[in-house]
C-alpha cells in the first residue's frame, strides 16, 4: 500500500469521491480507478479506505446506491450523487479552495 | 434525514442482507482488479494474489464499512449485552453475590430516600405551598385567641390567616360511642391552604364566630369509616359531646391538616368561652397564613414584629416577651426530623459505598482470570475502548440487576419503616411511598454504582498487556491488583467503622435512656381514658362528674385481679402536663418574666399508690379533699372555671418544688397560689399537704427542671380522666371486663387510649428506638459486607501465594509461621482501615449529637469497644484463609509451577 492513500487529508477522500460521482453514477472499483487516472497516479485510493468512505457517505445521505450491471455485465453496486450530495460537494470544494489558497499564501510569503 | 434513518434501520434489521451485499460489492471489486491485472499481463494465478495483496484484509474493510454506517454502537451494545449476560450466567455464584450485595446497598438507599423524598423534598400538598407560613410566639410558644385575633386584623402581609388547635369530642349515637380527634380551626385556614371540600363545603367566616349554629366538616376517612361514604351525610346533625353539629362538608381524601384529625370545627365558635378570652394562652393555638402575592417572608416577619411589639406595650401583663415568629410551613413539619434523616441518608450512602467496594473487589479477583480472554480479544482487533465498554456493560448489568432487586428490598423496607414508626416520629408519614422521583433516584444510583465499582477493574483489565497475558501466567498484575484490592478493603473497613460507631453511640444512648428512672412503676398496669360530655355549668354538673368517675373506679377496683385504681388528668411520659404559673403565699410576686411555672396534674386518692410514686413528706390526697368546704355564697356570680378554682384548697408538690422554694423549712402547711395574684382567675391559697417524688413528665429524654404539682380530683372535677389499673394479672386481660364495667354505668360512654404503662414507656422512646433500629440494621449490613470483603481478599492473596507458602514450608517454616504471615498481612489492612475509620468517626459523629442522650459524640468507650469489635471480627475473617494457607502441601504447591 502506498503512503499517499493514508496521507490523504481527512475529508479529502470524501471530496474526491463526490467529485468523481459528479460526472455520473458508477461503482467502487471505477471510482478508485478514476481517481488514480485523473491524478496521474499521484493519488491511490485503497479499498480499505474507499468502501468505508462510500458507506459513510451513503449513511450521511450524500450518495445513494443501487445494484446494476457493470461494463462486462456483472452485478455491481452503483453509487450516485444525491441532491444533498451536490450541495455538500459545492461546500467541500469551496472549503478546499480556501484551504489550499491559504496554504499557498503561507508557502509563498514565508 | 428520513433516508438516513431508513438506512440505519435497514442496517440494523436486515443485517444478513446487508452483509451479503457488502460481500458481493467487495467480491466484485476484487474480480475487477484480477481482470485488470490479467490485462496488464499477469497470469491468472499471479493476478489473483496481487489483487488480494493490494486489497488488504477483507474482514477489516468489511468491519470499517459497517462502522461507517453508524450502526456500530447499537449493534455492539447488543453484542456487549448478550456477551455480558453469557459471562454473568457462566459464573452464577459471582453474579448472585454481586447482585445481592448491590441490592442491599441500593435497596437501603432507595428506602431512606423514599422517606427523605416524601418528608423533605416533596412540597406540601397544597396550592403554591411555598407561600404558606406558620406563626406562633417562637419555639413551642402557642398563641392565645385574642392575640391571634389582633394579628389577623392588624397584619398587612397575609392574604388569609387562620388559627387551629386540637380538641377531642365524643361522638354519640349512630352506633357505638367513639372518641374523635378534631381540629378547632378558623374558616380562613381552609382558605389559606386553598383547600375545598370534596362533598358539600367548608365552613364560612359567618359560622366561625361565637353564637353561630355549630357545624362540622368531616375527613374523608371518617366519612367512609363511620358513615359508609353516604352522600346524604350533608345536612345531618351529629351529637358531639352534648351539642348537635350540622355536617356541611367532607374533605377530599388525603387532606390532613393538622395531622391525625378526623373532623374540623370552627374555632370561632368557642372563642367566647372563658379560657379562650384570656390573652395569657390558656388555649394553645398555632396559626397558618398565606403570604400576599409579592410579599416576602422577611417583610411578613417585619410586619409581625411591629404588631407583636405594639401588643407587648398594650398588654404588658400578658404579652411581655411574646414576639411573633414566621417560618415556612414546610419548615415547621420537618425541622426536627431533618438531622435524623440526613444521618440515616449518610449511613445508607456508606452501606452503598461498601457494597461497591466489595463488588469492585470481586470483579478485580475475576479480572485476573479474564486477562487471557481480554488479550485474545485485543489481538483479534478489539480496541481498548471497545473492551472497556464491554466490561462496563457487564458492571451496569450487575448494577441494574441489583437496582431491580433493591427496589423490592426498598418496597419491603419502606413498609417496615412505616410499620415500626411510632405516631408522630416522622412527619408526613402517610405521604411516604415509592413514586417516580424515587424510581428515577434508584435508576440513577444503580447506573452510578455500576460505573463506580466497574471502572477500576475495567480500566485495569483493558490495560492488559497482550503479549504477556497470552504468553504466561496471570501473575503480572498480581501486585498492582493486590494493592488496589487492599485499598478497597481499607476503605470498606473505615466506612464500616464509622457506621458501627454511629450505631454504637445510639445503642449507648438508648441504654442510658432505658436506665432513666421515670419516677414511677410501669409494671403490669392498664391505662385508658374516659372523657365525659361537658354539661351545663353548675355545681350539680361537677358532682355528676365526680360521682361518675368514682362509681367507675369502685367497680373496676372490685374486679378480680385488680390491685388498685388511680385516676389522673395526665400520666408521666405523656407530654400532656399543663404548665401553670404560681406564686408562693407570703412572698411578693416576682417580675412577670420570672414567674415560676409548674407542671400540673389532677390526681385522685389512689393515684400515687397505683403508680408507686413515693411519698416523701405529709400525706396523699384523701376523701376529705373535696368541695364540701365551699359555702354557696362563695360561688355566687362566678363562672364555671372560677367555681372550679374556688373548690381547690389542697396541693401536693414534688421534691424539686420543695427543695427550690422551701429550702430550709418544712413545706407542709405552707401555701401556694395558682397564677399571679393580679390574675382574675388566680386561685385561693392552696395548702401543701404532701411532698412526692419527681416523675418524668415529658419523656425519659427530657431533663426538665420544671417543678410539679398535683390537685385533688374531688375538688377540681375535670371532665376527662385517665384510669390506671394496677393488676395482679396480665393487664391486657382486663380490657374486656373494664369496658363492661364502664358500660354498666353509662352505655354511651366510650373508653379510649387503651394501653399499658409498659407500652407508654416504650412509646416515649419510640423515635430513639426507630433511629437505633435503622442505623443498627445498616451497620450490621455494612459489617457483614466488610467481613466478606476482607475474607475475599485474603483468600485470594493466599491462593496467589500458595507456591510461596509451599517453598517456605519446604525450607522449614512451621504452620504457625505461615499463619502469622497471612493473618499479619490481613491485620495490616484491618489496622489501616480501623485507624482511618476512627479518624473519620471523630469527624462525622459530631453531626449526630442531636440524636444522642447523655453520651458524648466522641465517647471513648464506644470508640474503643467498636474498634476492638471490628478488629476481632476481622481477625476471624482473616483466620479462615490463613488456616487454609497452613494446609498447603509443599510438594503439590511446587509442582504447580
Amino acid at each position: 500500500m502506498k503512503q499517499t492513500q493514508t496521507d490523504l487529508l481527512q475529508g479529502t477522500l470524501d471530496l474526491l469521491v463526490l467529485k468523481t460521482l459528479q460526472s455520473g453514477p458508477t461503482h467502487g472499483w471505477d471510482i478508485a480507478q478514476r481517481i488514480q487516472q485523473v491524478s496521474r497516479d499521484v493519488l491511490r485510493v485503497g479499498q480499505g479506505s474507499l468502501y468505508p468512505a462510500l458507506h459513510r457517505l451513503e449513511a450521511q445521505g450524500w450518495i445513494a446506491s443501487e445494484w446494476g450491471a457493470s461494463e462486462n455485465n456483472r452485478k455491481a453496486k452503483y453509487y450516485k450523487l444525491t441532491a444533498a450530495g451536490r450541495k455538500q460537494l459545492a461546500a467541500e470544494t469551496e472549503t478546499w479552495r480556501r484551504f489550499t489558497g491559504a496554504v499557498e499564501l503561507i508557502l509563498k510569503t514565508s | 434525514m428520513l433516508n438516513k434513518l431508513r438506512l440505519r434501520l435497514r442496517a440494523l434489521f436486515f443485517k444478513s442482507k446487508m452483509e451479503d451485499e457488502l460481500q458481493a460489492e467487495l467480491q466484485f471489486h476484487l474480480e475487477r482488479e484480477v481482470e485488470e491485472n490479467i490485462v496488464r499481463g499477469m497470469t491468472p494465478e499471479e493476478a489473483r494474489h496481487a489483487a488480494i495483496r493490494s486489497f488488504g484484509g477483507v474482514e477489516r474493510v468489511k468491519e470499517e464499512s459497517r462502522d461507517a454506517r453508524g450502526i456500530r454502537l447499537l449493534e455492539e451494545l447488543w453484542q456487549d449485552l448478550s456477551y455480558g449476560a453469557r459471562m454473568l450466567l457462566k459464573h452464577p455464584g459471582f453474579t448472585l453475590i454481586a447482585v445481592i450485595t448491590l441490592a442491599l446497598g441500593i435497596g437501603a438507599n432507595t428506602a431512606i430516600f423514599s422517606v427523605v423524598n416524601a418528608v423533605l423534598l416533596r412540597s406540601l400538598p397544597y396550592d403554591e405551598p411555598d407561600r404558606l407560613v406558620f406563626l406562633n410566639h417562637g419555639g413551642e410558644g402557642a398563641i392565645s385567641y385574642p392575640n391571634f385575633a389582633d394579628w389577623r386584623s392588624q397584619n398587612q402581609v397575609f392574604e388569609k390567616i387562620g388559627a387551629y388547635n386540637y380538641g377531642d369530642y365524643n361522638l354519640i349515637g349512630d352506633g357505638e360511642a367513639e372518641r374523635l380527634h378534631a381540629a378547632q380551626m378558623s374558616a380562613d385556614l381552609f382558605g389559606a391552604l386553598r383547600a375545598s371540600a370534596a362533598l358539600g363545603r367548608v365552613f364560612t367566616n359567618d359560622e366561625d364566630r361565637p353564637g353561630a349554629s355549630p357545624v362540622v366538616v368531616l375527613s374523608y376517612a371518617l366519612w367512609r369509616r363511620r358513615f359508609g361514604g353516604a352522600t346524604n351525610i350533608i345536612g345531618r346533625t351529629l351529637m358531639l359531646n352534648d351539642r348537635g353539629y350540622t355536617v356541611v362538608g367532607v374533605m377530599p381524601q388525603g387532606f390532613s391538616f393538622p395531622a391525625h384529625v378526623e373532623m374540623w370545627i370552627p374555632v370561632g365558635l368557642l372563642s367566647d368561652q372563658e379560657t379562650w378570652k384570656v390573652r395569657d394562652a390558656h388555649e394553645l393555638l398555632g396559626a397558618v397564613a398565606r403570604l400576599k402575592p409579592g410579599v416576602t417572608i422577611e417583610q411578613a416577619r417585619a410586619d409581625m414584629k411591629n404588631i407583636a411589639a405594639a401588643l407587648e406595650k398594650e398588654y404588658p401583663d400578658t404579652n411581655q416577651g411574646r414576639g411573633a415568629t414566621v417560618i415556612p410551613l414546610l419548615e415547621k413539619y420537618v425541622r426536627d426530623i431533618r438531622r435524623t434523616l440526613y444521618v440515616l441518608l449518610s449511613a445508607v450512602g456508606f452501606v452503598l459505598l461498601i457494597a461497591c467496594a466489595n463488588v469492585a473487589s470481586l470483579m478485580l479477583a475475576r479480572a485476573a482470570g479474564r486477562e487471557k480472554e481480554v488479550a485474545l480479544r485485543t489481538a483479534l482487533g478489539a480496541s481498548r475502548w471497545r473492551i472497556l465498554r464491554q466490561l462496563l456493560t457487564e458492571s451496569l448489568m450487575l448494577a441494574l440487576g441489583g437496582g431491580a432487586l433493591g427496589l423490592l428490598i426498598a418496597y419491603w423496607g419502606v413498609k417496615s419503616i412505616l410499620a415500626i414508626s411510632p405516631e408522630g416520629a416522622i412527619p408526613r408519614l402517610t405521604e411516604i411511598n415509592i413514586d417516580w422521583t424515587v424510581l428515577l433516584f434508584t435508576a440513577a444510583v444503580s447506573i452510578l454504582t455500576g460505573v463506580v465499582f466497574g471502572l477500576a477493574p475495567a480500566l485495569q483489565l483493558s490495560r492488559t498487556d497482550v503479549q504477556g497475558a497470552l504468553k504466561e501466567t496471570t501473575r503480572s498484575a498480581t501486585s498492582r491488583q493486590g494493592w488496589l484490592r487492599s485499598g478497597l478493603v481499607v476503605t470498606e473497613i473505615a466506612l464500616t467503622l464509622v457506621l458501627l460507631v454511629g450505631a454504637g453511640l445510639l445503642i449507648r444512648s438508648f441504654l442510658r435512656l432505658q436506665q432513666v428512672n421515670p419516677g414511677f412503676d410501669t409494671e403490669s398496669s392498664l391505662r385508658f381514658k374516659i372523657s365525659l360530655a361537658e354539661g351545663k355549668d353548675s355545681e350539680t354538673e361537677l358532682n355528676r362528674r365526680i360521682n361518675f368517675f368514682n362509681q367507675v373506679r369502685e367497680k373496676i377496683a372490685a374486679l378480680p385481679g385488680v390491685q388498685s385504681v388511680g385516676l389522673s388528668s395526665g400520666l408521666p411520659l405523656g407530654h400532656n402536663g399543663t404548665g401553670m404559673p404560681f406564686t408562693i403565699v407570703g412572698q411578693p410576686d416576682p417580675p412577670l418574666a420570672d414567674t415560676p411555672f409548674m407542671e400540673t396534674c389532677i390526681a385522685d386518692i389512689d393515684y400515687f399508690e397505683t403508680l408507686r410514686i413515693p411519698l416523701v413528706r405529709g400525706r396523699f390526697f384523701s376523701q376529705q379533699d373535696n368541695r364540701s368546704h365551699l359555702k354557696p355564697e362563695e360561688l355566687k356570680g362566678k363562672t364555671m372555671l372560677q367555681q372550679r378554682i374556688a373548690g381547690m384548697n389542697a396541693i401536693i408538690i414534688d421534691e424539686e418544688l420543695a427543695r427550690r422554694y422551701f429550702p430550709d423549712e418544712d413545706p407542709i402547711g405552707r401555701q401556694i397560689r395558682l397564677l399571679r395574684s393580679s390574675d382574675p382567675l388566680a386561685s385561693l391559697p392552696l395548702t401543701i399537704v404532701g411532698v412526692v417524688g419527681r416523675v418524668k413528665m415529658e419523656g425519659l429524654r427530657w431533663n426538665s427542671n420544671v417543678v410539679q404539682g398535683y390537685f385533688p380530683f374531688r375538688q377540681v372535677a375535670t371532665s376527662s380522666m385517665i384510669f390506671t389499673v394496677r393488676a395482679q394479672v396480665a393487664p391486657e386481660h382486663l380490657i374486656a371486663s373494664v369496658r363492661q364495667q364502664v358500660q354498666e354505668v353509662d352505655p354511651n360512654q366510650p373508653i379510649f387510649d387503651i394501653s399499658t404503662l409498659e407500652k407508654t414507656r416504650a412509646e416515649s422512646v419510640a423515635p430513639e428506638r426507630l433511629n437505633l433500629t435503622l442505623l443498627g440494621v445498616f451497620a450490621a449490613v455494612a459489617l457483614t459486607l466488610a467481613l466478606v470483603g476482607i475474607y475475599g481478599v485474603l483468600s485470594w492473596l493466599v491462593t496467589q501465594r500458595t507456591q510461596e507458602f509451599g517453598v517456605r514450608m519446604a525450607l522449614g517454616a512451621s504452620a504457625g509461621d505461615v499463619l502469622r504471615l497471612v493473618v499479619g498481612q490481613g491485620m495490616k489492612i484491618v489496622a489501616a482501615g480501623v485507624g482511618l475509620g476512627l479518624a473519620g468517626a471523630v469527624a462525622l459523629t459530631r453531626l449526630m449529637k442531636a440524636l444522642l442522650f447523655e453520651v458524648s459524640a466522641t465517647d471513648p468507650v464506644t470508640f474503643i469497644s467498636i474498634g476492638l469489635l471490628l478488629a476481632g471480627a476481622a481477625l476471624l475473617a482473616c483466620f479462615i484463609p490463613a488456616r487454609r494457607a497452613t494446609k498447603v502441601d509443599p510438594m503439590m504447591a511446587m509442582r504447580c509451577e
